[in-house]
Formats: C-alpha cells, sequence, structure tokens
C-alpha cells in the first residue's frame, strides 16, 4: 500500500515499477559477499576466521563443557536463597508480568497511531511468538528442570500469547481513553511485585539477604531505572532553570556524581546512607545499594535530557506560551515530550550500563547474577568450571539488554512523528 | 467566526506608546515605537530587515518584554505581572513564520490542546470547533496526520487554525508567508484575507504588497526601531509622505 501523497492538489503519482535485480537468492549472495576479486577474498577469509571461532566455541560446548554446574543451580541463579516454600509467589509474579506483557503487546498493535493503520500481527511479532516458544520449550530441558516446572513455563508463555491474541482481537472495541488508564496497571503491577518479593499484606516476609540471582539483578536495575527517570527530568530541568539556587545545585550534583566511580559510590553508599535518607528508607544493604544505583544513573540520565532538551526549537516554547499555556503545561505537553523521545536512545543504552553495572553489587557482597556465580564457582564441587558459568551469565545479560534494545526502538519507531509507514 | 464581542470596551484594542526595547546585549531595538489599532482594523507592518518590526509585536503578547513606554491590550496594561501576561495571551492569538507547530501531536490534538488546558473546555467540544476551523482553512480531511506530513502551505493554516481555536480578539502574523515555497503562498495569503473579511483584528508583519494593499486598512513603515509612517494602502504606496518610505518602497517594487 503506498502511503497517502501528503500534498493536496498534486497530481499522485504512479507507484516506482519494482526493480528487483535478477539472479534470486544466489545471485544475490554473489553480489554481496563475492562482487569483486578483493571482496572475494575479504569475505572468505571473514568466513573462515568466523566458522574456526563459532566452530571451536560449539565443540567446548557440547564436547568439553559440564553444563551440570549450571543444571544443578539454576534456581540458585535464578532467585538466589529465596525460600522453596515462598517461591510461589515469584511464581505469581512471573504469571502477573507475563499477562500484562501479553496484554500491552496485544492493545498497542490494537491500537495503532492515529495517523496510520496497523497491522494486527507483522511478521516481527509472529517471529517473537516462534522465538518465545522455542525458549520456552527449549530452556527448561536444557537446564533439566522437572515437568512440573517445564509445564509451568509452558502455560505462562501460554498465556502470554493468548492474552496477546484476545487484546488485539478484542481491543479495538475499547475506548482509546479507557486504554490509557490501563497503563497505570504497570505501576500498580510494580508495588504489589515489591509485596510479593518482599512480604506484607499479610503474607509472610523474606528478609532482603535471601534474595539472589537474576531477581536481584532485575529487581535493582529495574528500581534504579523507575526512579532515575523522574530524579534525571528535575535535575535537567534545574540545570536550565533561572533560579541560580536551583541552577547551581544541579550542576555540583551532577558534576559529583559524574565525577566519582561507581563502586566508590556503592562503598560510600553502604557506610553513609543511613546517616543521609530519612529512616527507614534504606535500612538494608539491598535499598541502600538501590539508591545509589538511582543517585548515580540519575545525574548521566540528566546530561541525556538535557541534551534532548536543547534540541527542542526555542519556537515551541513560544508558540506554547502564546497560546495561553503556562511554563509548566508547556514543558509537560509540548517540550519534554520531544526532549525525551530526542534523548530515548541515550538514555537507554544508559539504562543498558546500570543493567550491566549491577555487577559491582558482587563486590560490596549482594548475591545478584555475578555474586551468586562467584559463589557457585567457589563451591569445591565445581572447581574449575568457569567458562560454563560466564557464559550463562553472558547469554542472561545479553538477553536482558537486547529486550530493552528491542523495546527501545519499537518505542521510538512509534513516537517518531517523522516516520512514515512503508519507508515512503 | 469570532467577531469581537460588543460588550468589551470600545477603545483601541492595542495602545502602544513611547515603547524602547533594549536586547541584553546592549542592542536598542526599539527606540519610542507607538501604534494604535482598532477593533476589527487590519494593520500591516512592513520595513527593511533588522528594523524591529517582528520585536515590535512580539511585545504585544508579551514574548518580548520592552523596558520604557506603555502597552495596553483590550485596555489592560501590559506588565511584567505572569497572570496579566496570562490573560492577554489567551485574547492575542499568534501566527509564526516558523509554523511552529507541536510535530509530536496530529493536526487535531495541535489544535484541542490549549481550548482544553487552558480555555478548560471538554475534549469533544474543543475537537468539534478544531474540525470547524480546520475546514474553513481547507485541509480538515489531514486532522488525523502529524504535522511533518503536511506541506509549508498547509502547516501554516494550521497554525491559523490553531491560533482561531482559543478564540482571540486579535491575531498578529509574523512574517506568516516568509518560509514558505512561492506556489504556497496564496493559499495562505487566501485564509488570512477570509479572516479579514470576517472581522478580525489584526495585525501582520509581512512583505506582500498585494496583500497589504487589498486587505491592510492602513500600513506601516518601520525602520531603526521607529514608527515612520502609518497611513491609508493607497497613500502608502502611492503617495508617502516621508523621504524614508520612499527609499523603502523604491527598493522593494
Amino acid at each position: 500500500m503506498n502511503a497517502p501523497m501528503p500534498f493536496s492538489g498534486s497530481p499522485s503519482l504512479p507507484p516506482p515499477p519494482s526493480v528487483r535485480p535478477p539472479g534470486g537468492p544466489w545471485g544475490r549472495l554473489r553480489r554481496e559477499l563475492f562482487a569483486t576479486p578483493a571482496d572475494g577474498l575479504l569475505s572468505l577469509a571473514l568466513i573462515t576466521v568466523i566458522s574456526t571461532v563459532l566452530f571451536s566455541l560449539l565443540r567446548w560446548a557440547f564436547t568439553q563443557a559440564n553444563w551440570a554446574v549450571v543444571q544443578l543451580n539454576s534456581t540458585l541463579f535464578a532467585v538466589g536463597r529465596y525460600p522453596v516454600e515462598q517461591q510461589w509467589r515469584l511464581w505469581l509474579l512471573t504469571t502477573l508480568l507475563a499477562a500484562a506483557t501479553g496484554l500491552t503487546w496485544g492493545l498497542l498493535r490494537a491500537f495503532p497511531r492515529p495517523d496510520r493503520s496497523g497491522e494486527l500481527w507483522p511478521q516481527n511479532d509472529r517471529i517473537a511468538v516462534v522465538v518465545l516458544a522455542l525458549v520456552a520449550l527449549a530452556t527448561p530441558w536444557a537446564l533439566g528442570l522437572s515437568g512440573a516446572i517445564w509445564g509451568r513455563w509452558l502455560l505462562i508463555t501460554g498465556l502470554l500469547v493468548v492474552l496477546r491474541w484476545l487484546a488485539g482481537r478484542f481491543g479495538p472495541r475499547l475506548e482509546r481513553g479507557t486504554v490509557a488508564w490501563l497503563a497505570l496497571g504497570w505501576p500498580v503491577l510494580y508495588l504489589l511485585g515489591m509485596v510479593l518479593i518482599h512480604g506484607g499484606l499479610g503474607i509472610p516476609a523474606v528478609p532482603s539477604a535471601e534474595w539472589g540471582g537474576l531477581l536481584l539483578t532485575l529487581l535493582e536495575a529495574s528500581f534504579a531505572i523507575l526512579l532515575c527517570f523522574p530524579l534525571g527530568v528535575l535535575l535537567a530541568l534545574g540545570r536550565r532553570s533561572e533560579l541560580p539556587l536551583l541552577r547551581w545545585g544541579s550542576v555540583i550534583y551532577i558534576e559529583f556524581i559524574r565525577g566519582a566511580p561507581l563502586i566508590t559510590l556503592l562503598f560510600l553508599g553502604q557506610n553513609i546512607l543511613g546517616f543521609l535518607l530519612p529512616g527507614g528508607l534504606a535500612p538494608e544493604r539491598v535499598w541502600r545499594a538501590a539508591w545509589v544505583l538511582t543517585f548515580f544513573a540519575a545525574a548521566y540520565l540528566a546530561e541525556a535530557v538535557r541534551s534532548g532538551l536543547a534540541a527542542v526549537p526555542k519556537g515551541q516554547l513560544e508558540a506554547a506560551r502564546a497560546l495561553g499555556l503556562s511554563t509548566p503545561q508547556a514543558l509537560r505537553h509540548v517540550v519534554l515530550p520531544q526532549a525525551l523521545r530526542v534523548a530515548l536512545p541515550v538514555m537507554v543504552s544508559q539504562f543498558i550500563s546500570l543493567l550491566q553495572d549491577t555487577t559491582l553489587l558482587s563486590l560490596i557482597g549482594l548475591m545478584e547474577l555475578l555474586g551468586t556465580a562467584r559463589t557457585v564457582m567457589a563451591n569445591p564441587d565445581f572447581l574449575g568450571h568457569y567458562g560454563e558459568v560466564y557464559l550463562t551469565l553472558a547469554v542472561l545479560f545479553w538477553c536482558c539488554c537486547a529486550a530493552l534494545g528491542l523495546g527501545s526502538r519499537a518505542l521510538e519507531r512509534r513516537l517518531d512523528p517523522r516516520h512514515l509507514p512503508n519507508g515512503s | 467566526m469570532t467577531s469581537p464581542s460588543p460588550t468589551a470596551s470600545s477603545g483601541p484594542i492595542i495602545e502602544a506608546r513611547d515603547v524602547h526595547k533594549w536586547y541584553p546585549n546592549g542592542f536598542h531595538a526599539l527606540r519610542g515605537a507607538s501604534l494604535e489599532v482598532n477593533r476589527g482594523e487590519v494593520v500591516v507592518i512592513m520595513g527593511p530587515s533588522g528594523s524591529g518590526k517582528s520585536t515590535f509585536i512580539r511585545t504585544f503578547n508579551a514574548l518580548e518584554d520592552y523596558q520604557q513606554g506603555s502597552i495596553r491590550i483590550d485596555g489592560m496594561p501590559l506588565s511584567n505581572d505572569l497572570r496579566n501576561i496570562d490573560a492577554i495571551r489567551r485574547e492575542v492569538g499568534m501566527v509564526f513564520q516558523q509554523f511552529n507547530l507541536f510535530p509530536h501531536l496530529t493536526v487535531l490534538q495541535n489544535l484541542t490542546l490549549a481550548p482544553v488546558l487552558v480555555r478548560r473546555r471538554s475534549k469533544a467540544e474543543a475537537q468539534q470547533r478544531a474540525l470547524q476551523l480546520l475546514e474553513r482553512v481547507g485541509i480538515a480531511e489531514q486532522a488525523q496526520k502529524f504535522p511533518g506530513q503536511l506541506s509549508g502551505g498547509q502547516q501554516q493554516r494550521v497554525a491559523i487554525a490553531r491560533s482561531l481555536c482559543m478564540d482571540p480578539q486579535l491575531m498578529l502574523f509574523d512574517e506568516p508567508t516568509s518560509a514558505l515555497d512561492p506556489e504556497m503562498v496564496r493559499e495562505v495569503l487566501e485564509v488570512m484575507q477570509g479572516l479579514a473579511a470576517d472581522g478580525m483584528t489584526m495585525v501582520v508583519v509581512t512583505h506582500e504588497v498585494r496583500f497589504a494593499e487589498q486587505v491592510a486598512d492602513r500600513v506601516v513603515l518601520m525602520a531603526d526601531g521607529e514608527v515612520v509612517e502609518i497611513a491609508p494602502p493607497q497613500t502608502f504606496f502611492s503617495n508617502p509622505s516621508h523621504e524614508r518610505t520612499r527609499r523603502f518602497l523604491d527598493q522593494i517594487l
């Protein structure tokens, strides 16, 4: 389908004849890899190097590596020493998260941007469902998990896909406004998740010292990402403020934090944060670390937001003010949405570094993924199996970061007002 | 269309007396400029670049401040009091050279944002009015598009409709056709001409001589931050009384 011509009155041009060079896939391969002798040599050399490395890696993974170290400790890597009889809470949380993801995904497809018609099942979504199904089937097998747990993962994945389908199919019957309200479900779910993990509201408490593995990594990272965002935006606005106290306060804060290594701040936080924050906010090491990560990330985020603010033309604020909007209204509805869209790629790359920076928490004694890995490797039963453990960690982190990156690119496309459908 | 409400005071809608402005770098941009504009009047301001035309009309809705003199809009003195400024901005629409549409909002959202936030209209009411105005400027079918998907002329017409959504008493145009490709100038001028015919009070900074001749009640020449000549278009273009005006006209005609 051609996008409508934007200029009324101009005659609509016929679509260009589709240019498809002859030769099929083999022809294409030859053009792209072996167009000239030099190209051919370079391609051959690269293919040799890549296949040698890949082959050695696969040979190691399937003949020499002993994956028992990961298989036997999979629960430890997932949730640390979270008590077995309380793990139903984490299963419930995972189920709720899967349900919310499926619903959100379907509703986003059911409500495309107002200027274009959306496809309910674009190719990417079909690929994503296949990948999800493969992961849900293969991971429990590879980890040698029991049939019961395998069944749970299948059910959770099935729930996600079914809700994705239902929301896409019946979502369009809802009002756009109602759907916007549904987005509030996410913060509610986050708080509920905190209660489920931590205990409270009638469920027994699980002390934070027993949280670990991927659970702790994701908890610390998500806490810092969620809280550093508003803090970073306020700091960026403060840095551009006309009030000298606010401006200088923001500048000093940002430059101080950016001038100190995170690990220093983490140790510092463990020792003094108890005195700095109001009582009860950071009583335990896990929370003190989470606050340090938040304050650290906020300074970098502020700079990303500041670059976004600088990219919004002055005329935007003037137009908003000329229409009678107050400065806060103009910031909220006109300037910030544009600035944040510009800053989005940089912000996401900082969220990705933040996720990886959580590994530093192992140095202050927290049992997040790397900390768990180090205790496992210190176990005499598994001595020497470092490669297996670190490769597993790398893949886990890569999956989390890839998910963040994919999500951010989808968001960028959806928010880009210049992006026209079908590449026209 | 919005007609000036008969109950409002009958004095001039703009009274600018002896306005001086210095930019922070010390540049003396306005040197005692004065202008009165009556209700329903169309005033075109011309002048060489750097003469302070844009600065002058931007003081009328406090986008620029001024250091000496006085400006009254609809009888309200324009001071640095913020509440006062907000009240005046609600009554004064402004159209910019660069359109300044909000690129992240659809055309319809561009038009409904201020009425909903500032005039506290319901969304449905604001949308209905927005569609009426888009119809009027001839682009109702583009309501769901983003500004970046429209031509320059269409964007400027959206910008005019966006200002009209606030039902202003007065419209300021700051070189509304200067950033447009030549073939799109006319569609914008036609919309403005229609507005004038409906009795809207307008102050227009422009280089479009034909528009000034056909639509303006009075034409103003500004030079070096001062108002040099104010005259009806026939007199202004054929028999100006100031040497400076004659020189300016020689250069542009």
